[in-house]
C-alpha cells in the first residue's frame, strides 16, 4: 500500500470538476502540474483538511484521514503567500507547532533548522524584516518542526524572482533528502517540477493526465497536452508521411534532425523540401523554425545550416503517434 | 537623484497653498491665541488648574471617552469576525447602512434617543403593553451617555475592523491549523495581534470622538456631574458669563488632545507578510441563521431611534397622525434651514478648495508641515474654535461696519470651514500622494506650464476625493451645533441648533419633523458620497 493514497477523489463546482487518483510512497517529492484551473490547488486543499471532497478517500500511512480535522492529519503545508505569522520573531514562528515541550531542546531544534535552511542567527528577528526568500525558507522550517507526515507545497517559489527560485527549489530538494521527508509540491512551472521530483504528475482539467518521472513524461509522453507540457516540439497529421493514417505525428526539436537532401535513411521519417524561418542561436546549437507544406516545424542543429532549403529527418523511434 | 523637473513648478503649488495659510492663521491661530490671551491676562488658567472640579471634569471626560470607545470597539469585534468571514444576503445592506454613521448629526442621536429610549418613549410604551410597566429608566445617566456614543461609534469601528479583517488572506490561520493548532490558540496568537491595529485604531478614533462630546452629554446626560470639558466651557460662558474661566478650560482640553495625539497610535500599518484577500465563504446552516440573527441584532439597534423620529414626526404624542408639525416646524425652521444650507455650502466648498491646494502642495514637496498645521484645528475641538471667534466677534465688531448678526453668520461660517478642514485635508491628500509623479512629468515635457499641468492633469484626478470631502464637509457642517452654539448666541439658529432648543422645550413633534429633514439629508449626503467614491469608506 502506498504511503499516500489518494482514491477516486472528487470535487464538482459549478463550471469545474475534480476527479481524482494518486498514489504517493514513502519518502517521495511528487510534483503536481499543469496549467491554472487544472484543480492541482484544489487538490492539495482537499489533502490538507481546507476543503471537503464530495466523495472518495485520502489514506494516509495507512490511516483514512479524508474527515478528520486540519489540525488532526499530520500534514504540513507551505503556502504560496508565505502565511508566517507576523506577531512572533523567526524563532517563535519555528517553534509554533513543535510537538517537543522542554525549552531547552526546542530552541536547540530550531537553531538546527535555521542552520538547516541557511538563516543561522535570525532566531530574533522580526519576520517583516526577512526577504521573500528568507520568509519562505522559514515557512519550511516551520513546516518540518512540526513534524509532520507528509508536506505539501503550494507553489512556495511562485512569488519569488527566478535566480532565487532556482536556488530555492535546489534547498528544498536537499533538505528533502537529508530528512527523507515524503512531499507533494504544486507548481505551474515545467522546469521547476523537472528539477525537484522524483516523479510528476500532470493535472488536466480536474483529471492526472499522465504520471511518472521526468524522463518518461518527456520521452514517452502519453498524450500530446503531457507531450506539448512537457517541452516543445512539433505535431503534424500522420496523413502527410503515411498516406490514408489518421492521427498525429509528434516529435522533439532535438530529434529533428537537419539534412541536405538526397540521402536515403530507411529508419527515418523524411519530411523534404522545408524552408528555414528562422535560426535563434542557443549556445549549444541552434533551434530552428521551418515551414513544411504550411506547418511550422521546430528543429535543433549544432552548426547554422548554409542552405535556406532543407529536409529533415526523425528517427522512427522517437517520433509519437497519437490518436486523438 | 534630485528631481530637478519636480522642483520647476513648485512655486505654483505653494502660490495655491496661500490662501489656506491665511485661512487658518486668521480663523483659528489668532482666536486662539485669544483664548490663550484671555485665560493668561485674568489668571483664570492657573486657577483652573488649581481647581479640583477641574480635574474632575477631565477624569469624567476621559473616563466616558474610555468606555465608549473600549464598549464600542469590543462589541464590533464579534460583528467584524463573522462580516469578514461569511457572504450573506443583506451584508452589503448592513455595511452601508452602518457607513451612514460617518454623515450622522449628533443632534439625531440625541432626539432620536429622547423618543425611543425616553421614561416616556417608544420602547417604554411598547413594553408597558407587553408586561404591563415602564421598565426603562436610561436617560439622563452615565450608561444614556455610553449607549448613545456606541450608537454613532459601534458603526464605525465594525467598518474599521471588517475592512482590515477582510483584507487579510486567511492563510495565516490556515497554516496554525497545519501546524495542529486549535482554534481558540489560532485566535489568540493569530487572528488577534493581525487585527490589533485597526482595532486600536478605532479606539483612538473614538476615544477623541468621544472626548470632545457636546450635545449628547449635556441633553443625555443631562446634569453637570456628567459634563465633559467641551460642555463645561459652553457652561461656564452661557451659565457663568465667565469667558476667561471657559477659555482656561479650552486651553487644557487643546492640551490633553494634543498630549492624546502624540501617544495614541494613529493606526498601526499591519504586519503583512502575503498579499491576497481573504474569500467570503457563503453562510448556509448554522452560519445562516447566525448571520440573520446578527443582521436583525444590528438593525434593532441602529435603525428604531430613526424610525422613531420619522414615525414621531407625523404623530401626535397619543398616536393620531398630524402633518401640523411639519408645518409648524418648518415654519419656524425655513430660516434656519436656509442659513444651515448657505453655511454648510459655503464651508465646505472653501474647505474643499483648500483642502486640494494642500494636498497637491504637501504631496509634490512631500512635506509633511502643511497637512499637520491645517489639521490642528481638530485637536482644538469645536467648542473651544466656537469660543475663539466669540472672543474675536468683540473686535471684529469694532473693525467691520456691518450688524452684529451678519458679524455672526460670518463667524459661524468661519467656524464651520475650521471644522471641516482638517477631514477634507486627511480625505484629498492620500489622493494626491497617489498621483504618478510620471504624469507630471510628462505633462512638462510636453511643454505644458505648472499651473496648467495642476489644472488640467493633477485636479481632475483629485474629482472623486474633492467630492467626498465636500460631501462629508457638508454633512458635517449641517450637523454642527457645538461651535454654532457658542457663535450664535441664541440669536442665530441652524437646523440642528434649532431642533437642540425644540428638544429643550419637549417640542419633540416638530424637532422630529426637523429631524426628518436632517436625516433625509445626511442620507443623500452618504449616497453622493459613496456613490461618487468607488473606494468608500464601506
Amino acid at each position: 500500500m502506498a504511503f499516500l493514497e489518494i482514491s477516486d477523489l472528487k470535487k464538482k463546482y459549478r463550471d469545474f470538476s475534480l476527479s481524482i487518483s494518486l498514489e504517493v510512497e514513502e519518502g517521495e517529492l511528487v510534483s503536481l502540474i499543469g496549467p491554472s484551473g487544472s484543480g492541482k490547488s484544489t487538490l492539495l486543499s482537499m489533502i490538507a483538511g481546507i476543503l471537503s471532497p464530495d466523495s472518495g478517500r485520502i489514506l494516509l500511512s495507512g490511516e483514512d484521514i479524508t474527515n478528520k480535522r486540519i489540525q488532526d492529519r499530520g500534514i504540513g503545508m507551505v503556502f504560496q503567500d508565505i502565511a508566517l505569522f507576523p506577531s512572533m520573531n523567526v524563532m517563535k514562528n519555528i517553534q509554533a507547532g513543535m510537538k517537543e515541550k522542554d525549552r531547552k531542546k526546542r530552541d536547540d531544534l530550531a537553531d538546527k533548522l535555521l542552520e538547516l535552511i541557511g538563516l543561522s542567527g535570525y532566531g530574533q528577528r522580526s519576520v517583516s524584516s526577512l526577504s521573500g526568500g528568507e520568509a519562505q525558507r522559514v515557512a519550511l522550517a516551520r513546516s518540518i518542526a512540526a513534524e509532520p507526515r507528509i508536506l505539501l507545497l503550494d507553489e512556495p517559489l511562485s512569488s519569488l524572482d527566478a535566480p532565487l527560485r532556482k536556488h530555492l527549489r535546489a534547498a528544498i530538494r536537499s533538505i528533502h533528502d537529508s530528512l527523507g521527508i515524503t512531499m507533494l509540491y504544486v507548481t505551474h512551472d515545467r522546469e521547476e517540477a523537472f528539477a525537484v521530483s522524483d516523479r510528476i504528475a500532470i493535472m488536466h482539467d480536474g483529471n492526472v493526465e499522465a504520471y511518472g518521472t521526468a524522463e518518461e513524461l518527456y520521452r514517452k509522453p502519453s498524450s500530446m497536452f503531457t507531450a506539448f507540457f512537457t517541452g516543445e516540439g512539433t505535431a503534424i497529421p500522420l496523413s502527410m508521411v503515411s498516406e490514408g493514417e489518421e492521427g498525429t505525428l509528434f516529435f522533439r526539436p532535438e530529434n529533428a534532425m537537419i539534412i541536405e537532401g538526397g540521402q536515403i535513411m530507411p529508419q527515418h521519417i523524411l519530411l523534404e523540401d522545408a524552408e528555414i524561418i528562422s535560426a535563434e542561436f542557443t549556445g549549444d546549437g541552434y533551434t530552428l523554425g521551418l515551414s513544411w507544406n504550411g506547418y511550422q516545424i521546430l528543429a535543433r542543429s549544432i552548426a547554422k545550416p548554409r542552405k535556406r532549403e532543407v529536409s529533415i529527418a526523425i528517427p522512427k523511434e522517437k517520433a509519437e503517434i497519437f490518436q486523438s | 537623484m534630485d528631481r530637478n523637473n519636480g522642483k520647476i513648478g513648485l512655486w505654483s503649488y505653494r502660490a495655491g497653498t496661500i490662501p489656506a495659510i491665511l485661512l487658518v492663521t486668521i480663523l483659528f491661530i489668532l482666536p486662539m491665541a485669544l483664548v490663550f490671551g484671555s485665560a493668561i491676562r485674568e489668571g483664570t488658567l492657573i486657577n483652573s488648574l488649581e481647581d479640583a472640579s477641574t480635574y474632575r471634569i477631565l477624569l469624567f471626560t476621559v473616563e466616558e471617552a474610555f468606555v465608549s470607545a473600549l464598549v464600542s470597539t469590543v462589541a464590533a469585534i464579534p460583528f467584524a469576525a463573522f462580516f469578514s468571514r461569511y457572504r450573506f444576503p443583506g451584508r452589503k445592506a448592513i455595511l452601508a447602512l452602518s457607513g451612514l454613521s460617518f454623515t450622522m448629526p449628533a443632534i439625531l442621536v440625541v432626539l432620536g434617543f429622547v423618543i425611543w429610549y425616553g421614561n416616556n418613549g417608544y420602547l417604554n410604551t411598547l413594553l408597558e403593553g407587553i408586561i404591563g410597566c415602564k421598565p426603562l429608566r436610561i436617560l439622563y445617566s452615565f450608561p444614556a451617555i455610553i449607549l448613545a456614543h456606541a450608537y454613532l461609534n459601534f458603526p464605525i469601528a465594525f467598518l474599521i475592523i471588517t475592512s482590515a479583517w477582510s483584507g487579510r488572506p486567511e492563510t495565516e490561520e490556515l497554516a496554525a491549523y497545519t501546524l495542529g493548532k486549535g482554534r481558540l490558540w489560532t485566535f489568540l496568537h493569530v487572528t488577534l495581534p493581525a487585527i490589533r491595529g485597526s482595532a486600536a485604531s478605532s479606539f483612538a478614533l473614538i476615544f477623541l470622538y468621544c472626548f470632545s462630546s457636546f450635545a449628547i452629554v449635556l441633553v443625555l446626560g443631562g446634569q453637570p456631574r456628567y459634563y465633559t470639558l467641551e460642555a463645561e466651557i459652553y457652561r461656564r460662558v452661557y451659565i457663568d458669563a465667565d469667558i476667561p474661566s471657559a477659555a482656561a478650560i479650552s486651553i487644557i482640553a487643546l492640551a490633553a488632545t494634543a498630549i492624546m495625539l502624540l501617544i495614541m497610535p494613529e493606526g498601526r500599518r499591519e504586519k503583512r507578510t502575503s498579499r491576497k484577500k481573504r474569500e467570503l465563504k457563503e453562510a448556509h446552516g448554522g452560519s445562516l441563521i447566525a448571520a440573520f440573527f446578527l443582521v436583525i441584532l444590528i438593525l434593532l439597534f441602529l435603525l428604531p431611534p430613526m424610525v422613531a423620529i420619522v414615525y414621531r414626526s407625523f404623530h401626535e404624542k397619543g398616536g393620531a397622525f398630524t402633518t401640523e408639525h411639519w408645518v409648524k416646524g418648518l415654519n419656524a425652521g425655513y430660516g434656519a434651514m436656509l442659513s444651515s444650507f448657505i453655511i454648510a455650502f459655503l464651508s465646505s466648498y472653501l474647505s474643499t478648495s483648500a483642502a486640494s491646494a494642500i494636498a497637491l502642495y504637501s504631496a509634490h514637496s512631500r512635506s509633511r508641515l502643511l497637512p499637520f498645521f491645517t489639521t490642528l484645528p481638530l485637536a482644538a475641538g469645536s467648542v473651544t474654535i466656537g469660543l475663539g471667534l466669540l472672543i474675536a466677534s468683540s473686535y471684529i465688531g469694532s473693525l467691520i461696519p456691518l450688524s452684529a448678526d451678519w458679524i455672526r453668520y460670518i463667524l459661524l461660517l468661519a467656524a464651520h470651514v475650521m471644522i471641516t478642514l482638517p477631514f477634507s485635508v486627511r480625505t484629498i491628500t492620500p489622493r494626491a500622494q497617489a498621483i504618478p509623479e510620471v504624469l507630471r512629468d510628462s505633462a512638462y515635457t510636453l511643454g505644458m506650464s505648472s499651473i496648467r499641468t495642476i489644472m488640467k492633469v493633477e485636479k481632475p484626478l483629485l474629482r472623486s476625493g474633492r467630492m467626498k470631502a465636500f460631501c462629508f464637509s457638508f454633512a458635517l457642517s449641517l450637523g454642527e451645533v457645538n461651535a454654532t452654539m457658542m457663535i450664535s448666541l441664541g440669536r442665530l439658529t441652524t437646523l440642528p441648533a434649532l431642533i437642540y432648543d425644540l428638544i429643550g422645550r419637549y417640542d419633540y413633534q416638530s424637532a422630529s419633523a426637523l429631524g426628518t429633514i436632517l436625516l433625509l439629508e445626511a442620507l443623500i449626503v452618504f449616497i453622493i458620497a459613496e456613490i461618487g467614491d468607488k473606494d468608500g469608506i464601506s
